[in-house]
């Protein structure tokens, strides 16, 4: 909402106040100023001149001579402009002007000398979109009416300020000059003066030309006024610049007028052709289904039953609220109109405006709601002005009708107890005090028992229980009188929980191995799936969608953390990293099973630690050598069990994914629940996010682990024996796993076996192709003696008997 | 004889003086070797008399005491000259960089977000989550936003479905707290979380961004305490010497409700591109927990009250690290993301 300073003055006493203290002070009560800006961006010397006459430049085709009357002087001023004719009234800047983009000096053009320049709206600093082409492209015509020799500056009004208000949704009270004026008058304790009706506003009884009937609730009052004898023409100029510069443009002296009166009062009004309603009765109802109605701008509009229609018993004439129909719009042949100053159901005519998007300013006050207190007066105020200003002439008495308007409205009441006032705010306002900021805002108030009983005009809608109350309060004493007070009562233990706790653990722990965090969006492409050879029917393929996505690319919720971390991968690879670790812990979310007719449910939400990585597993290039492998990432997968004390309850087992190589890729399973995956990304699905590395991934379900991880450990005792190791290499399958051989070697070994670890795996010459050598270390130790010879010997002959038995295994020789 | 011995000590320190590495070896063979002069000088101690005999003996013992003491540390000093020349020639370029698995980074919103959550933590809160899509019962209408509420204007959503939707806020954790915890107090959590608005992305808007709730809720209290922990907070987050004002603004599910600044924190409050020109920031909206969400998470307004918060994650880290596209969090360019591997927090 943007107002002026000096309209704002016509409805408030601004005296001693300036603009920067007025904004300043409606910010800190709740009201941001979010703007403000002079009118004047720098003309000065700029007077109301009328043109003698215009002759052709002898020595230059474009260029013409025109003899300007400025009241008080004559002037010579050389011309390029093409729109200008003898008889006009014109801004003349003189010799000595100032402009905001220029400063006028006594000019020469081709022998004849130039004293001063004539303007186009533009150079005056002003916004052009609201004049004819041929002005906004020339010099600015004035309209006869425009008082010879006046400075620029007064005729135009341009000694004001716009200020521009950032209005919360539960001020739209303050829509309008009047709500405005009412907060400026609750801040400096002044009183509020709106022109009501005055004399020629509101008719003499008479035979009313017009009856009105409400056929549907959804609108709850409707007046109407007929005005006769007018002349369209354009409104006064102050009309015109005050609207421009609320960011309304000026049409017409009747359109201009309806506009001027909502800005003043928050009502909407509209003015129609009277001549359009058949039989003088306007009727008010919904729109039946399928309905036709052609708007102001030419549209044919198909209608529904929840659309409120303004008509006539045969047609509609307009769509209540939101637009005018074109068969009743005001025209240069009508003389005689209707001013309809109503009341809709908000959220009717939200619905209707936003479907039809016509968001305009009178839909956007219908919708928040409207003042009934403020219906009347706006429509006798604009009545008064069309015959101030349009020639008009008032026919009969207005029509009235609607429960709003007709019955006698009691006010809302607020009982405040002033002990509550001081529980919320935490400290002490003085009852005599809370009864002034209620006369400063305007509202009745009376003493009781434990407080005030305040009635609420219907003005402000938004004041409805004792904290509304409150907050009033509160703002006009100065929210810099809140004191700052610590919590008091019961102590409270704070912390993170254990999943929580996990989870900074994990992220640590990602960071110690040099993996950086990122953070990706949630949305992706619904196709994606296709990039990852991922099948149409597999879950992860089916995610949930966005019934009003942006952009395709961000159209459905993922289902991994893959993508994205490609994306990260893509995006960085493009600008020559040739080595990359990410990781993130983000959230995925996988659908869930539709639960019989109860619509959708939500999707299961898992917070998912995943990361990828590629290149040079050395930071520096000067060791460079060695790219990162599966055995990087494992080892990494394997280091975060151990830090969460998990290593021995977790295992990896051979599984195909669609996108992971068919060879390098594993299930990770902690107590035997698959809790994540990890291995090679395939070429195929690396090329699709243009990476040529070799490129890795993990994943794993934080929450998941939560259940597994103690909380509390004790150490083991201390070997007090020495501890014997035997190195064995063995020559097996190259297909067989170091998993079973380790397997049978510890159910082989019996208790004596400390661990068994793999410390060469060899290939080639040695052995056949069929085969490899796997050289293994195995540890015996007992806890109460010092091991013999025999006693190993023994372990050890009964290992190799089961690794040959199971799997024909031989000692390498 | 005893002059013998002297004038052999006297030549074996000359020899000694002069040797350098394998000859060190062959001196001591010749010296003091079992064939070695010292030895073929004892033997002929036989021919002496049973009265020289000891004291020939004492001499000879002298002089071997000498020359293997001389030995030793000829050699010793031979051997620190070999390992200085060693490690000469072992000398490495200590400029080179060293070897490392690197120091990752921390992504600067969860460095922000953990250190809000240390702060909180030390107030007594604890953490809450909730889920990102969200029923539009706790999106909306538990925290006093009714269907065709014109205040639902102000966040534009993403919808699943009729009633599901993308949480446009981590209010909605406040209302399943409530619903969770009813009717025990006090409440004092946090709930940092990601929250999504249909805009489109530009430097200053996302669609999906982080936000940090606060919610407090027992008995008698008061919106000055709000402002004293906010207060602390923003002393904790900005510096000691930082300043809050808290305005009236609006909230559905706050009455009052209120914005909080600090004191621009880059002209100290003198006036700024940043703060334009006002030494204001605004960081933060709260405000006193609407008793109809009270009410409707099962509490009676009369009976308890609180205060609730939430701030823009990225706005707080644009304004702490100078970052000036809010693209940027998402658009994980490691040539920004590698400066939040170091300190300071
Ligand atoms: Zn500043």
């Amino acid at each position: 909402m943007k107002i002026t300073w000096n309209w704002l003055g016509e409805y408030v006493d601004l005296t001693g106040l300036t603009p920067e203290q007025v904004a300043e002070d409606l910010t800190s009560a709740g009201i941001p100023v979010e703007k403000m800006a002079s009118m004047n961006s720098g003309v000065d010397g700029v007077v109301v001149g009328l043109i003698e006459s215009v002759t052709p430049h002898p020595q230059a085709d474009r260029l013409r001579v025109c003899k300007i009357d400025t009241g008080t002087t004559k002037l010579q001023i050389v011309t390029g402009a093409t729109n200008v004719q003898a008889g006009q009234k014109v801004p003349v800047a003189l010799v000595g002007a100032k402009l905001p983009e220029k400063h006028i000096e006594l000019a020469n053009f081709r022998g004849l000398s130039s004293e001063g320049m004539l303007c186009s709206a533009s150079e005056l600093g002003l916004d052009d979109k609201f004049l004819p082409k041929d002005q906004a492209e020339g010099i600015w015509i004035f309209p006869e009416d425009a008082p010879l020799g006046e400075n620029v500056v007064e005729y135009l009004g341009l000694n004001d300020m716009v200020m521009e208000l950032e209005l919360t949704p539960n001020r739209s009270d303050c829509l309008s000059f009047r709500g405005v004026a009412y907060e400026v008058a609750a801040l400096y304790s002044r009183e509020v003066h709106m022109p009501d009706a005055d004399a020629s506003g509101v008719a003499t009884a008479g035979d009313k030309p017009l009856s009105v009937r409400i056929d549907t609730e959804l609108c709850t009052g409707y007046s109407g006024q007929v005005v006769t004898h007018l002349v369209l023409g354009p409104s006064p100029m102050w009309m015109q610049m005050r609207l421009l510069a609320v960011g309304m443009r000026p049409i017409n002296n009747l359109v201009d007028i309806t506009n001027y009166v909502m800005f003043e009062w928050g009502q909407p009004l509209h003015a129609f052709d009277y001549d359009a309603i058949l039989n003088q009765e306007i009727v008010v109802r919904q729109a039946k289904d399928r309905e036709i109605l052609r708007t102001l701008d030419s549209q044919d509009r198909e209608l529904t039953s929840d659309v409120i229609v303004i008509s006539d018993h045969k047609k509609g004439l307009g769509l209540a609220g939101v637009m005018g129909g074109e068969n009743s719009e005001v025209t240069g042949s009508t003389t005689t109109v209707v001013i309809e100053s109503a009341m809709f159901d908000p959220m009717t005519t939200r619905r209707t405006s936003r479907r039809l998007q016509l968001r305009s300013e009178a839909a956007l006050r219908f919708e928040k709601g409207l003042d009934p207190d403020a219906v009347l007066p706006a429509l006798h105020r604009a009545s008064a002005l069309m015959v101030q200003y349009a020639g008009g002439e008032l026919v009969g008495a207005p029509v009235i009708t609607g429960k709003d308007l007709i019955s006698p409205r009691v006010m809302q009441q607020i009982h405040v107890r002033t002990a509550r006032v001081a529980d919320v705010l935490g400290y002490v306002l003085a009852i005599e005090e809370l009864e002034g900021f209620c006369h400063q805002l305007g509202l009745p108030v009376v003493r009781e028992e434990a407080g005030l009983r305040v009635s609420i005009p219907a003005r402000r809608p938004d004041l409805i229980r004792e904290e509304d109350m409150i907050e009033e309060f509160a703002r006009l004493a100065g929210f810099d009188r809140i004191p700052s007070t610590n919590l008091e009562g019961v102590l409270s233990h704070g912390g993170l929980s254990k999943t929580q706790k996990l989870r900074r653990m994990a992220r640590d722990y990602m960071r110690n191995q040099g993996f950086d965090e990122v953070w990706t969006y949630s949305f992706v492409d619904g196709e994606v799936h296709r990039k990852l050879n991922i099948a149409d029917d597999h879950e992860l393929a089916r995610p949930m969608r966005l019934l009003n996505p942006l952009s395709e690319d961000r159209e459905a919720l993922r289902t991994t953390m893959l993508v994205p971390l490609l994306d990260v991968a893509k995006y960085n690879a493009s600008r020559q990293w040739d080595s990359l670790f990410v990781f993130e812990l983000g959230t995925v979310f996988l659908p869930a099973a539709p639960n019989g007719d109860k619509g959708m449910v939500a999707p299961v939400e898992k917070k998912v630690l995943a990361g990828v990585a590629y290149g040079s597993v050395a930071k520096e290039p000067l060791y460079a050598g060695r790219n990162y492998d599966f055995f990087d990432i494992k080892g990494l997968v394997e280091g975060l069990f151990e830090r969460l004390g998990i290593k021995d309850i977790v295992n990896f087992e051979r599984m195909a994914y669609p996108y992971l190589h068919a060879g390098r890729s594993a299930e990770i399973l902690v107590g035997g629940n698959p809790i994540g995956k990890l291995g090679q990304v395939r070429k195929e699905v690396a090329k699709t996010f243009d990476l040529a590395a070799e490129v890795y991934y993990f994943e794993v379900e934080m929450d998941a682990l939560v259940q597994m991880v103690s909380s509390h450990m004790y150490v083991a005792e201390l070997p007090r024996h020495p501890q014997v190791e035997r190195d064995l290499a063995v020559v097996v399958n190259r297909t067989l796993s170091v998993a079973n051989l380790f397997s049978t070697v510890k159910a082989a070994a019996g208790s004596l076996l400390e661990s068994v670890s793999v410390f060469d795996v060899y290939t080639g010459n040695h052995v056949s192709d069929e085969e490899k050598s796997v050289a293994l270390r195995l540890v015996f130790r007992a806890p109460d003696r010092t091991l013999t010879e025999n006693e190993v010997q023994t372990a050890v002959d009964q290992v190799l008997s089961q690794l040959n038995s199971n799997y024909g295994a031989v000692l390498r020789k | 004889m005893r002059e013998q011995l002297l004038v052999l000590q006297e030549q074996a320190l000359v020899d000694l003086a002069e040797a350098q590495g394998d000859a060190l070896d062959a001196w001591r063979v010749k010296y003091l070797g079992k064939k070695g002069e010292l030895s073929l000088a004892l033997r002929s101690m036989s021919k002496l008399s049973a009265e020289e005999r000891p004291v020939v003996g004492q001499v000879a013992n002298t002089v071997r005491e000498t020359l293997e003491a001389a030995y030793a540390n000829k050699f010793a000093d031979w051997e620190a000259k070999q390992a200085a020349i060693q490690e000469e020639k072992e000398t490495l370029d200590i400029t080179i960089p060293g070897r490392t698995s690197g120091v990752g980074a921390e992504h600067p919103l969860q460095k922000i977000i953990r250190r809000i959550e240390d702060i909180f933590i030390g107030f007594g809160f604890t953490v809450e989550e909730g889920p990102e899509v969200e029923w539009d019962y706790y999106n909306f209408e538990a925290l006093n936003l009714p269907k065709d509420h014109p205040a639902r204007d102000m966040q534009d959503t993403f919808y699943l479905s009729e009633e599901l939707l993308m949480r446009t806020h981590t209010s909605p954790v406040q209302a399943r707290t409530l619903e969770k915890r009813r009717p025990e107090w006090p409440i004092r959590i946090i709930v940092p979380g990601r929250v999504y608005r249909r805009d489109d992305d530009d430097a200053t808007h996302s669609h999906a961004f982080t936000q940090v709730e606060g919610l407090v809720v027992g008995k008698g209290v008061r919106m000055s305490d709000l402002k004293g922990i906010l207060l602390t907070f923003a002393k904790e987050l900005f510096g000691e010497n930082q300043e809050i004002r808290l305005r009236p603004s609006f909230f559905p599910f706050t009455e009052p409700s209120a914005e909080m600044d600090i004191r621009c924190i880059y002209c100290g409050g003198e006036g700024c591109s940043t703060c334009k020109h006002t030494g204001w920031i605004e960081v933060l909206g709260c405000g006193m927990v609407h008793p109809r969400v009270l009410e409707m998470g099962g509490y009676d307004p009369e009976e308890v009250t609180g205060f609730a918060f939430g701030m823009g994650v990225e706005r707080i880290a644009m304004l702490l690290y100078k970052i000036e596209d809010i693209r940027q969090f998402y658009q994980n360019d490691l040539r920004l993301l590698k400066q939040f591997a170091s300190l300071p927090e």
